[in-house]
């Protein structure tokens, strides 16, 4: 059985980070040891007044941290959302050491800074988040195109300088993934875009339809459900080139299931709780869909 | 839609006890489950070494009533109490969850007055007089304390069937509100003796009916198997026609269930170390999740007391 640790949020309501990424992980038979950087009621789009709870301060995460040397060698590591600066240093100090120690360990960072050009750390976490990705431990990103954009240091406008940037980060990371492309770079409103990247591949650029609502923890899903078919890639091939289409299939699944769910026409916007109330993943209700047992659909729509 | 209940209990990063011992199989069996940590610990304190913190009552509360019952208007079907080392904490939530109990019957509270085992306390002895006034003003629908928290609870020495039937008849004049109880892991013998069976025992507060079976005991100590067992008794017990809840035969499924469980951990041990382990740490329940898909068939016979 493969063994996870897995750094982020946990909310008592709802399913974003730890609670969006533990249940479908373990429905595929992975162990996963989680490490909530956060204890919230419920994420933050109920409103920001609406968010009771505190962080795991930098000391405590550190003296889990310890605690955890006991177990030995996980197969896998990942971390999201961490609430500062101290919390992703932490992390990212004890997930090196992790590293340095056994190699053949995947790390899949999600670098959760913000979304939409804004930010949703204080500033001064962006320096950790590069540092690490320049440190040629990380084997695996997932930032969106803003988080992408901070990491190069430079606005993506067109697909040429989206290849610069993938090709610039590559020399540190062997695998990228942008989970959300902007839609002007395709000229398309109607898909969402995402391109998956393996260095020494061309990158490949996958699409689903849009869908109008306001989901949260789509992207703490989507990188458990990554981890997974990178960790099975290798076993399988020992290659780290990765076709998606399982992932974004078993997503696109749970949207559905989530939309079912829902009274019809209800589209949740932020800061309104009961509309959010309704619009969480069902992620419990998907358990039948995370182990797929047919082929996935193609959601290929071309080479970058 | 999923039916909803609140989990109120520890949590411990590697490893399955409290929270990570209920979780994934009320989830696996179609419950949305809010967990809410009391703590964050490494792993259990059975390993002997652990690392970790305890959450502040006050933000304990504030998560509850503010947030979940206040702020989001969350319907529960059932709260679930376990492990809670903190007073402070016990009292607030006590407080807060018999609030919510008397003013919504729909809301079934299960809870496990998590003491000490097999005569030692695990908290301090101040929990004990906070859980006897949480069972004597709560309306709990359901305890579920092993021998030894049965016998401080009700001050009767259980070492016979007539002495078990006494210290039930015991609990429920002593707490009248609460409907249900089920004494886990009962045993006659004194420690050290080997034991081949033990027993568990179950009764309703309005009939009186209690009944009891005899389990054969696997010969080894589990950690989280109690946590385990109050939680697929939730499921169990509340997922019956409300019109016709039969506690004994859910004791019985769950008994059965967890019976396989812990064989099917059991061998996973044996097939990975050379000795028969005495000992064992974390239950497999990622490994044993095709038995919680299934309904099990009841093993065991009850018996009248």
């Amino acid at each position: 059985m493969p063994r996870l640790l897995a750094t982020q949020s946990h909310v008592v309501h709802g399913y974003v980070g730890n609670k969006a990424a533990t249940f479908p992980l373990q429905c595929m038979g992975w162990d996963v040891d989680c490490l909530n950087s956060v204890q919230f009621s419920n994420h933050t789009g109920y409103g920001r007044d609406r968010v009771f709870g505190t962080c795991t301060s930098a000391q405590q995460l550190e003296s889990v941290f310890e605690g955890l040397a006991a177990f030995g060698d996980y197969d896998a590591v990942l971390s999201g959302y961490l609430p500062n600066r101290e919390s992703v240093a932490c992390m990212a100090r004890n997930y090196k050491k992790m590293k340095e120690r056994q190699p053949e360990l995947i790390w899949l960072l999600d670098p959760v800074m913000g979304d939409d050009g804004q930010l949703y750390v204080n500033e001064d976490v962006i320096p950790e988040y590069e540092a690490l990705v320049t440190s040629s431990l990380v084997d695996v990103i997932t930032p969106n195109q803003f988080e992408l954009e901070i990491l190069y240091g430079k606005h993506i406008s067109d697909l040429a300088s989206l290849r610069r940037a993938l090709e610039k980060l590559h020399e540190t990371v062997p695998v990228i993934v942008v989970t959300s492309c902007s839609s002007e770079l395709f000229g398309d409103p109607s898909h969402l875009y995402c391109v998956a990247s393996t260095r020494g591949h061309p990158a490949t650029v996958y699409r689903v339809p849009v869908i109008e609502s306001y989901f949260t923890g789509v992207g703490d899903l989507f990188s458990a459900l990554l981890l997974d078919r990178l960790y099975n890639t290798r076993q399988d091939s020992g290659s780290s080139h990765l076709d998606i289409n399982q992932v974004l299939d078993v997503v696109q699944k749970v949207l559905a299931t989530t939309l079912q769910h829902s009274p019809a026409n209800i589209k949740a916007a932020m800061g309104s709780p009961i509309e959010m109330k309704l619009m969480e993943l069902r992620i419990v209700e998907s358990r039948d869909h995370y182990v797929q047992f047919e082929c996935p659909r193609n959601f290929i729509y071309r080479q970058l | 839609m999923a039916r909803k209940v609140l989990s109120i209990q520890s949590h411990v990063v590697h490893g399955y006890v409290g929270n990570k011992a209920a979780t994934f199989p009320l989830q696996y069996r179609g419950w949305d489950v809010d967990a809410l940590n009391t703590v964050q610990f490494s792993n259990h304190p059975g390993y002997g070494h652990f690392k970790g913190f305890r959450s502040e009552a006050s933000d304990l509360q504030g998560i509850i009533e503010k947030g979940l019952l206040g702020g989001l208007d969350i319907q529960y079907d059932a709260v679930l109490t376990g492990y809670l080392p903190d007073i402070e904490g016990l009292r607030a939530i006590g407080k807060t969850l018999i609030k919510l109990c008397e003013k919504d019957h729909r809301v079934k509270w299960v809870l496990d007055p998590v003491l000490g085992d097999n005569g030692k306390l695990y908290v301090p002895e101040e929990a004990i007089p906070v859980y006897r006034d949480i069972l004597t003003h709560g309306a709990v629908y359901l305890a579920t304390p092993n021998q030894f928290e049965m016998e401080v609870l009700t001050g009767v020495q259980i070492c016979d069937l007539a002495s078990l039937k006494q210290s039930i008849q015991q609990f429920h004049e002593l707490y009248p509100r609460v409907q249900n109880v089920v004494v886990t892991s009962v045993s006659f013998h004194s420690a050290g003796d080997s034991i081949s069976e033990l027993i568990c025992a179950c009764s309703e507060q309005e009939s009186r009916r209690a009944h009891y079976f005899k389990v054969p005991k696997i010969d080894a100590q589990f950690s989280g198997s109690g946590d385990l067992c109050s939680a697929l008794l939730l499921d169990s017990f509340l997922t019956q026609n409300p019109a016709a809840r039969d506690l004994c035969a859910a004791l019985n499924q769950v008994l059965s269930l967890v019976d396989s469980i812990l064989l099917n951990t059991f061998e996973l041990y044996k097939a990975s170390i050379a000795a028969p382990p005495l000992k064992i740490n974390d239950l497999r329940l990622i490994e044993s999740r095709e038995l919680l898909k299934q309904t099990t068939a009841p093993k065991y016979v009850p018996i009248k007391l």
